[in-house]
């Protein structure tokens, strides 16, 4: 077993952005693990472009976005091992898979950035018959783009979530033809302008309030789905089916390996400084709560980077109080506020499940402390300012949203 | 860019015999019944052809069930069933270890909810007694929860069952399927039998291939086990379908539970199983419902909710975890009895259908007990000794991506490894479709259900095909 100073476990935008700044900061002894073959994340199979304004002041395709991030770890001689899977932490010491066999480090600090991944139908429990052309996005991209394969010729794409529209640009450069996008909600789950681009510039149809009933087909083959709509079912012929977005954080084995756990956001508990309650433990990017675009990974990289750097040359004591939240809110940050931490400004950001116009309070052992109107879109982070206010041990924190 | 038909990605399999060989015994049917009966049969001596009409083992009843390897205490005493369950048990314990099967003895709870089931626990203890099954014993509301802690407060009692076990439902008749192989058992595969004519010597069989000429036919057909049967001229059961729902959770959920759960059997519920799998999930099912068709396995939403309604009720903890994968099984069940094991002398006919859900337990002692029916004297095959194994993807044991030189991980969530994957590809006993592909190596069986990997291991497959003919 190998003591490494730090360990970074993903190299996706968040992974490489952390390891980059850490190296600003003067750490050497840092060790990027990936299980894929190539480093880069997710953005590797994202074949369109919308990658690297931000951050590169650039439009750049995802893959040209992974293989910029993946340069710069290799020109600033970072350390990049790649095949190698994280399978258990345990004891604070991480064991890995590798082709040339099982490998395990004790890290002094480790950041879990390993991304999300779709709710693929499965998890859905949507009826009907199963079979290989019952895809995610992902999927449909590394199809498309990474292994120029075709899979079928005409796909229903369910969901309207930003990433959908990536399904629709994966498709046309497969020359697959969509039939409809399915949305349950009443209005799209992105901007709405998008619906009109849609419709009248790609031409296809945008269902809403539209469940979807069942999957048809025999012998593994799709030959339509039903959807429900104003009391009337429609059959909709297509030989694939797309699920997209509703993002979950590859969080298995943090659920698997600590007790503390968040269920709004699939991920653990971290405090305002990305911190776990296991304190060598830090969490960015995807993996904390779903999807983001990129470059807000890439910012939270930099970020944690410089808690991780605070948290090595300090190693202050921690006290931690819980957030705790309601079911309408999909995921906040942070879930945790430790009252030691250097970060004594207050910030909650969150979404909320569904379109809605209230209020969202923050509640300090019962008592409202602060108040925001909103109209929220499950797209966009809300930001809430605390006011100032004494915090101390035992308190208890609880974000409630208030429909109108 | 390139169209590939996912459905029909590996190659229609063919026979490697000529027309005019002649078999001792044609086996119909390449479920785990059928691949059992191949082994034994090859075992002993006969020159036996397993025929089946998907490109693949286990594309039938044998494709999705819960896995339990049963000590038969609750079956209906002195029955065939009742012996083979408990011969098929001992078969399985005698080869699992050289055949590289898994085999985890989580024992079983036979959980009371209500004081109607408490009350039968007494029964289902003598029943057991009575059956042979030795190691039993009632368990009290504290007992139960001592063994299992995270179970719901209101388990009022149990039956613990000392000999149920989980086993991999997969890796065994494949590993069946390639011990006749190995002792120079024919195969084939993606040939329907359709028809047969008796000369009062020999069975022709029509297949959708080409014909097969044996002396005597074993149907282990399976969910068409009436179909084929009537090819023999009498018409003496029929099937009637009954379709089992599961919902799988997440590994995140292994540890929630240590024994198998199952219902106390009452008129008026239905209870489900949970149990761990040997691919380290826990599984909830299966439901029972009776259907007309023999291929629709599709699941329903309400049935899914149902069965996690019922599983959060008795495993509260459950609901933090996540589905991983849904199906559904399809039982062969046939009208009136259990099983439907007979021999027609006249004919050369042996039938061995209506295996409805203990087949996979029961399989290799029903083998045996088949071979006692065909009263034929074989000259035992040399090659019955030989070691044959499986590769082991069961979580009870070290996987390929714990040796080095696998290559690269490519299914994350189970770790599938690039070598598995190619080998899996390969020979007579190879993948015959992705189906087979899944259940040979667990590839996109995980809880991203191929959102990492789908589109990989189909270009692997593809590689592999085109590379190795
Ligand atoms: C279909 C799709 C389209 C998108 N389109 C856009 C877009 O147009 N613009 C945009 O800005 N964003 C887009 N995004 C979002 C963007 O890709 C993500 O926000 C970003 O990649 C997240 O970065 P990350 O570093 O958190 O995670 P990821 O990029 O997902 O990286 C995580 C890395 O961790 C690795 N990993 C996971 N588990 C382990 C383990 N156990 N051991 C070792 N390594 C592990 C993974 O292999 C991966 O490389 C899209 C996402 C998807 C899925
Ligand atoms: C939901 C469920 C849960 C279960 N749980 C358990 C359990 O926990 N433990 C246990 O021991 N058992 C269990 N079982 C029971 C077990 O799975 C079955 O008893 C067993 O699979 C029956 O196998 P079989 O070989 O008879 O049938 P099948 O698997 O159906 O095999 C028959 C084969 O014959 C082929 N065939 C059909 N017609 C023709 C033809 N004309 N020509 C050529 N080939 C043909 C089919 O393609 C098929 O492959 C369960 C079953 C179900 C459905």
């Amino acid at each position: 077993m190998d003591n490494i100073q730090i360990a970074i476990i993903g190299a996706g935008p968040a992974g490489i952005s952390a390891a980059l700044e850490l190296k600003k900061l003067g750490y050497s002894d840092l060790i990027i693990f990936e299980r894929e073959d190539e480093a880069g994340g997710t953005p590797r199979h994202c074949g369109h472009l919308g990658f690297g304004m931000f951050e590169f002041k650039r439009v750049l395709s995802g893959p040209n976005y992974a293989k910029k991030l993946s340069k710069l770890a290799s020109q600033n001689g970072i350390n990049i091992q790649l095949k190698s899977t994280l399978t258990k932490i345990e004891d604070g010491v991480l064991t890995f898979s590798t082709p040339n066999g099982i490998k395990q480090y004790k890290p002094t600090c480790t950041l879990l950035a390993l991304g999300a991944r779709e709710t693929p139908r499965s998890d859905r429990l949507v009826s009907g018959t199963r079979s290989p052309d019952i895809i995610t996005t992902g999927a449909l991209q590394r199809f498309t783009y990474l292994q120029e394969i075709k899979p079928f010729d005409k796909a229903v794409v369910i969901g309207s979530e930003i990433v959908s529209f990536s399904a629709l640009m994966s498709a046309k450069h497969a020359g697959i033809k969509i039939a409809a996008i399915i949305e349950e909600k009443s209005e799209i789950d992105s901007f709405c302008v998008i619906k009109y681009l849609v419709k009248y510039l790609l031409n296809i149809p945008v269902i809403t309030n539209a469940k979807l009933k069942n999957i048809n087909g025999e012998d593994k083959k799709v030959s339509s789905v039903t959807i429900f709509k104003d009391g009337k079912e429609e059959d909709i012929a297509c030989d694939g089916v797309i699920f997209t977005g509703k993002f979950i954080p590859e969080s298995s084995i943090m659920q698997k390996s600590f007790k503390d756990f968040n269920l709004n956001n699939y991920s653990l508990n971290v405090t305002q400084n990305f911190q776990t309650n296991s304190e060598s433990f830090f969490v960015a990017g995807n993996a904390l709560r779903g999807a983001l675009a990129a470059f807000r990974c890439y910012f939270e990289g930099k970020k944690v980077a410089k808690n991780i750097h605070d948290y090595i040359r300090f190693k202050h004591q921690s006290q931690i109080i819980e957030i705790s939240a309601d079911e309408n809110i999909s995921w906040y940050y942070p879930s945790l506020l430790d009252l030691k931490s250097p970060i004594k400004k207050h910030l909650t950001t969150l979404r909320l499940k569904n379109r809605a116009k209230g209020v969202i309070k923050i509640l300090l052992n019962g008592r409202v402390v602060s108040i925001k109107r909103v109209h929220a879109l499950p797209f966009l982070s809300i930001n809430i300012p605390w006011k100032d206010i004494e915090l101390k041990v035992d308190d208890k924190i609880r974000l409630e949203f208030v429909k109108d | 860019m390139e169209h590939i038909d996912l459905n029909n990605l590996f190659p229609t399999k063919t026979s490697n015999f000529g027309t005019n060989e002649v078999f001792d015994v044609a086996v119909v049917g390449a479920g785990v019944v059928g691949t059992a009966i191949f082994k034994e049969f090859c075992e002993q001596g006969a020159k036996t052809v397993l025929i089946e009409r998907a490109n693949d083992i286990l594309e039938g009843a044998s494709k999705g069930n819960s896995a339990i390897l049963h000590t038969g205490y609750d079956a209906p005493p002195d029955t065939l069933e009742h012996e083979c369950i408990q011969r098929g048990y001992t078969e399985y314990m005698k080869i699992k270890d050289e055949m590289n099967l898994p085999f985890l003895n989580t024992k079983a709870l036979v959980v009371a909810w209500n004081d109607e089931q408490l009350e039968k626990l007494d029964a289902i203890l003598k029943k057991g007694l009575g059956n042979g099954v030795k190691e039993l014993e009632t368990l009290s509301h504290k007992q139960v929860l001592k063994r299992e802690p995270n179970l719901c407060l209101d388990a009022k009692g149990a039956v613990l069952v000392h000999g149920e076990s989980l086993i991999d439902p997969w890796s065994a008749p494949l590993a069946y399927l390639k011990k006749g192989i190995a002792c120079g058992g024919k195969t084939a595969f993606s040939h329907e039998v359709k028809a047969g004519h008796y000369d009062g010597k020999y069975w022709e069989l029509e297949t959708s291939q080409k014909p097969i000429k044996a002396k005597v036919v074993i149907n282990a057909a399976g969910l068409y086990g009436d179909i084929v049967d009537a090819i023999k001229g009498t018409k003496d059961f029929k099937i009637i379908p009954r379709k089992g729902q599961f919902v799988i959770f997440d590994e995140t959920a292994y540890n929630l539970i240590n024994s198998i759960i199952l219902p106390v059997p009452t008129k008026r519920t239905k209870g489900v199983v949970i149990t761990k799998t040997a691919f380290g999930n826990i599984l909830v099912g299966p439901t029972a419902e009776d259907q007309e068709s023999r291929t629709d396995s599709q699941t329903l939403r309400e049935t899914l909710e149902d069965l996690k309604t019922k599983a959060f009720y008795m495993l509260p903890a459950l609901r933090n975890h996540r589905v991983t994968a849904t199906f559904a099984g399809l039982r062969p069940a046939s009208d009136e009895t259990y099983d439907r094991v007979s021999i027609n002398e006249d004919k050369n006919w042996i039938t061995a259908g209506g295996i409805r859900s203990t087949g996979l337990t029961a399989s290799l002692g029903l083998a045996k007990h088949i071979f006692e029916l065909h009263n034929t004297k074989y000259e035992k095959n040399p090659k019955a000794d030989e070691k044959i194994t499986v590769p082991n993807i069961s979580e009870f044991a070290p996987r390929d991506n714990q040796k080095e030189g696998y290559g690269k991980i490519i299914c994350h969530c189970e770790c599938v490894t690039e070598r598995e994957i190619k080998n899996a590809c390969h020979g007579e006993s190879g993948a015959g479709n992705i189906g087979g592909l899944k259940r040979r190596t667990r590839a996109m069986m995980g809880r991203c259900q191929g959102f990492n990997c789908e589109a990989a291991i189909t270009k692997i497959c593809e590689d592999e095909i085109k590379n190795h003919g």
